[in-house]
């Protein structure tokens, strides 16, 4: 059982991850970024390399100029999409990140530094993305 | 496995004859042993395995700016003279570089994808049949795009200069990418009942096929006009997705598409930060691109199968499915503006045709 959002539970979500062959292969494989995650007012840093999340750390806003973009929503919108994901086993219709960053008039996907290069890695990493928040239906999740 | 019997059929024919015996074998010379430029390099795989970017080291790094050798010779090696040129056009590393081509080169490699076996095509189900019709209609005129993207990229790599191997070795991918992007969608248009429908109309394929200027002019409209809607088009596919087939196919698909855009901006600022003269011809390009492109979208059918897609079907196309075809096309022109803006290209809502303007488009029936 583990809280969102804390790095216990971005944790107990890498641990999945890692350990997930399926979530590796077919369009994802080898990763390298470190993605930012704004939950309401808190932040949290994901470090990506080759075929696992190495990292989750929780950081001040200052460090998000250190993540290639930053995927950023209110609590209430994390929680509805993590439900969706715990209901289905995976995000569905209105709750996958693409789906998530084109409905809303904000996005989803942001980053500090305008850097297009970094920005786009949001696209060229997406199924990766997806089957680690996908990876969160297996953790018992308390809010 | 070899009998004994194959064993007799083959020794008559290894048998020499006396005068076979007789010829004199000169001693080894093994005077190109010690022919090397550089000897001793010992690349060391890092985390990411050993790339092909880690393996610029020494000389074998230096990437010149001119690459006036039209031979086949591989970058770092000892060239012979007196080779007869290949058909290399593009010598300079302006006209073709990108500083994440070999980074590139290594995702699209690792993050491959097979539509025959890692989409599961049994999860797909009959759908009404205009909404089948009109994703058919869609998925064939991915298929085009696709094919237009394997003639272009490839008319283009042979005439490129083996010194730039990193960009060469990344469109040889993106060559892949696209004949996968035409067999998933072909094979979506044909397993659920349907099949192929029209040809869509061709201005801006045309526009593309015939760029013989210069590879940076080829790259922006394939890339900020064709490329970037096609991107956004899949992932509003993939928001209105109707099966797990299809979102897999747009999603694998997307990301395909996000390393061909990336190389294109990155091979345009690159080609921009060192001729800045080129500017001229770019947004020139750009220009005749959105001209020919607002000319394809003036045919209804790409236009009203999206629709149908969007809306759940011919009656709520007219409403809902419109609406969000336009949304779509809204998030293409920010998308564009966004990189025009990071390239630094004076590029303006303003100067883009009345049907990329929010304000100024005239719906149909209006």
């Amino acid at each position: 059982m583990a809280k969102f959002p804390s790095v216990a539970w971005f944790d107990a979500v890498r641990d999945v991850y890692n350990k997930d062959d399926a979530m590796h292969g077919a369009g994802s494989g080898t990763c390298n970024c470190v993605v930012g995650v704004q939950v309401g007012r808190e932040l949290f840093q994901l470090t990506f390399e080759g075929f696992e999340c190495s990292q989750a750390e929780k950081i001040t806003r200052t460090k998000l100029d250190d993540c290639d973009f930053y995927l950023h929503m209110t609590t209430k919108d994390w929680r509805n999409m993590l439900d969706n994901i715990q209901e289905h086993g995976h995000a569905t219709d209105n709750f996958t990140l693409n789906t998530l960053d084109l409905g809303r008039v904000e996005g989803l996907s942001s980053s500090t530094h305008n850097d297009q290069y970094r920005e786009d890695l949001f696209f060229r990493y997406n199924q990766t993305l997806q089957f680690f928040f996908d990876g969160s239906s297996r953790v018992k999740t308390t809010y | 496995m070899a009998t004994a019997k194959d064993a007799d059929r083959v020794r008559p024919a290894l048998t020499l004859s006396k005068e076979e015996l007789e010829v004199e074998v000169p001693e080894p010379r093994l005077n190109w042993m010690n022919q090397w430029r550089e000897w001793g390099v010992r690349v060391k795989p890092g985390k990411k395995g050993l790339t092909l970017g880690s393996l610029n080291v020494g000389l074998y790094g230096e990437i010149p700016m001119n690459w006036p050798d039209r031979s086949r010779n591989p970058r770092g090696a000892i060239g012979v003279t007196g080779t007869p040129p290949v058909a290399i056009q593009i010598k300079d590393k302006v006209d073709l570089w990108a500083p994440c081509a070999a980074d590139l080169y290594e995702e699209a490699i690792q993050r491959r994808w097979a539509p025959a076996t890692d989409v599961d095509w049994t999860a797909i189900h009959p759908l009404p049949d205009d909404v089948e019709r009109a994703i058919c209609q869609v998925c064939t005129e991915i298929c085009q795009y696709a094919i237009i993207d394997v003639e272009l990229i490839t008319s283009w790599q042979h005439q490129m200069a083996y010194g730039y191997h990193e960009v060469k070795q990344f469109l040889a991918t993106t060559s892949l990418d696209a004949t996968r992007r035409h067999e998933a969608f072909r094979k979506r248009a044909l397993v659920n009942g349907g099949g192929l429908g029209y040809e869509g109309p061709c201005q801006v394929s045309r526009l593309l096929l015939e760029s013989r200027g210069g590879w940076t002019e080829t790259v922006t409209g394939l890339t900020l006009v064709r490329g970037l809607f096609t991107q956004v088009m899949i992932r509003y596919l993939t928001r209105f997705a109707y099966n797990g087939v299809e979102r897999k196919i747009y999603e694998c698909v997307t990301q395909d598409l996000a390393r061909l855009l990336t190389y294109g901006i990155e091979h345009i600022k690159y080609a921009l930060a060192h001729a800045p003269d080129k500017q001229g011809s770019v947004i020139t390009t750009l220009a005749i691109g959105f001209r020919m492109f607002n000319r394809d979208l003036r045919d209804p059918v790409l236009r009203e199968a999206l629709a149908i897609i969007f809306g759940g079907g011919i009656a709520g196309a007219r409403s809902e499915g419109m609406h969000v075809f336009y949304e779509m096309l809204d998030e293409y022109v920010e998308e564009l503006l966004g990189a025009c803006q990071y390239l630094r290209l004076p590029v303006a809502m303003e100067q883009l045709p009345t049907v990329f303007q929010k304000d100024k488009r005239q719906l149909p029936g209006e």
